[in-house]
């Protein structure tokens, strides 16, 4: 039975009327049309599903919306600034971190949070920090270049 | 792959759950993590008619350093241990253990108790926690046990938990003087791999360069459960240490050791026998680096 759950995303309240086996990715891409966050694998091994919950970037795939209940959630789509794009955004478009595009929204995100708890980390760090994101186009190497351009 | 069908249950108390566990007993799973839960009802492995979420319950997610004793509640994820300092300064067997599971992503969610209660061979926390020789508070609605998590695991999958009880602490003692412990995970990436064979291991001297006397040597993945290398600990006791005498541990490990060789468990029989001894070898030289307070 589908029971009404209370969850703010990038800045927006939002109620939303999920079932019991539906997880975070799809409540997020369906219900919420944000698309932004990918479904990859669906075990948790791949990160394209990445979202901050509570301030913690996890798999969205392998939490149930109705465990967002009352919760804060930040997706790629609240990135962004009223300036335009996060610098970390901007760094992977500078670094031609980007090929097909579908892990980068986990990417930005999991980079991201790395840069938020350690501003200046070191190569091993940063590969520690996307160690749960994979991406099959770009090799990393320009990935690890963008994050370690914005955190000069 | 869509999940089955079930009832969610998100209880804000231990007895909340206990009394949610007692009433809907193997009809039930518990929500921990959910990092291999999630996956075994993708797989369809498993249906249950409900699954009972505990990592909202705020009791579970405590961390309490009492003198002599470490307490970490079951729903503590392993991000935490992995950065606990406190937790790095005298049980850091135990942050690596934390710091060789899946990725950091699946360690913002995997919780150490549900690392335990899966059950699953390879799994990075049992062999240090065993190392230290941790114990588990296991509750229901009459009350609640204190087991070994030497006597836990009866195999792949299978605990001594009933189905009414949960999993709600780890209890692991403070490591004396003069003690140190070693993990090793042998996997073929640094994350987000299952573990070909993971070994820690544990000794306390008597006194700085002096006989070993105690040791506990821990192996994972080969057998169903992860199992001592009990005949390799008594040939330790009351030794001094020495290359020599951690080569026969290794030896003596890899005895007992009965690892299956299967493209499934990612590595020959043969090649894992001989892993488990490089690996005892090397885990309790790491041990017995840190008794004699010498840093990496």
């Amino acid at each position: 039975m589908k029971k009404l759950i209370r969850v703010t995303v990038n800045g927006v309240e939002y109620e939303v009327a999920v079932k019991p086996n539906q997880t975070l990715v799809d409540m997020i891409r369906y219900d919420l049309g944000l698309t932004g966050t990918k479904n990859g694998c669906g075990e948790g091994d791949c990160g394209a599903c990445t979202v901050i919950l509570d301030g913690t970037p996890v798999n969205s795939c392998l939490v149930l919306a109705m465990q967002a209940d009352g919760r804060t959630i930040t997706t790629i789509e609240g990135v962004e600034g009223k300036d335009g794009l996060h610098p970390l955004q901007q760094a992977f478009i500078e670094k031609g971190a980007i090929q097909c595009g579908f892990c980068t929204p986990g990417m930005v995100l999991s980079a991201k949070n790395l840069l938020d708890e350690n501003p200046h980390p070191t190569e091993d760090e940063i590969r520690e920090g996307i160690s749960g994101n994979l991406c099959r186009c770009t090799g990393y190497l320009q990935i690890i270049d963008a994050v370690k351009s914005v955190s000069k | 792959m869509s999940l089955p069908e079930f009832d969610f249950h998100a209880p804000g108390t231990v007895d909340e759950a206990c009394r949610m566990v007692a009433e809907y007993g193997d009809k039930a799973k518990i929500f921990a993590g959910g990092t291999d839960l999630m996956l075994d009802m993708r797989r369809k492995r498993i249906s249950p008619e409900h699954v009972i979420s505990i990592p909202q319950i705020e009791e579970l997610k405590t961390i309490d350093q009492a003198p002599g004793l470490l307490k970490i509640g079951a729903c503590v994820t392993v991000s935490r241990i992995v950065k606990s300092k406190e937790i790095g300064a005298k049980w850091g067997a135990l942050c690596a253990g934390g710091k060789a599971l899946g990725s950091c992503l699946v360690r913002n969610l995997a919780t150490v108790g549900g690392n335990l209660a899966s059950a699953r061979p390879a799994a990075d926390m049992p062999p240090p926690l065993m190392a230290y020789g941790a114990s588990l508070v296991l509750k229901n609605t009459s009350g609640e046990r204190v087991v070994s998590l030497d006597d836990f695991f009866k195999g792949t999958g299978v605990t001594v938990m009933t189905p009414d009880e949960i999993l709600t602490e780890i209890r692991i003692p403070e490591p004396p003087a003069h003690s140190g412990a070693g993990y090793f995970n042998l996997g073929i990436r640094n994350a987000c791999d299952i573990n070909i064979l993971n070994v820690a291991s544990y000794i306390a001297l008597d006194g700085p360069g002096g006989a070993v006397k105690s040791a506990r040597i821990v192996m994972g993945c080969v057998a169903p459960t992860h199992v001592r290398a009990l005949a390799a600990e008594s040939l330790l006791i009351g030794e001094k240490p020495s290359e020599a005498l951690f080569q026969s541990a290794g030896e003596a490990a890899m005895k007992a050791a009965t690892p299956r060789g299967s493209a499934y468990s990612r590595a020959s029989a043969e090649y894992k026998k001989d892993m488990v001894k490089e690996l005892t070898v090397r885990t309790l030289t790491m041990a017995y680096r840190e008794a004699m307070g010498l840093t990496a």
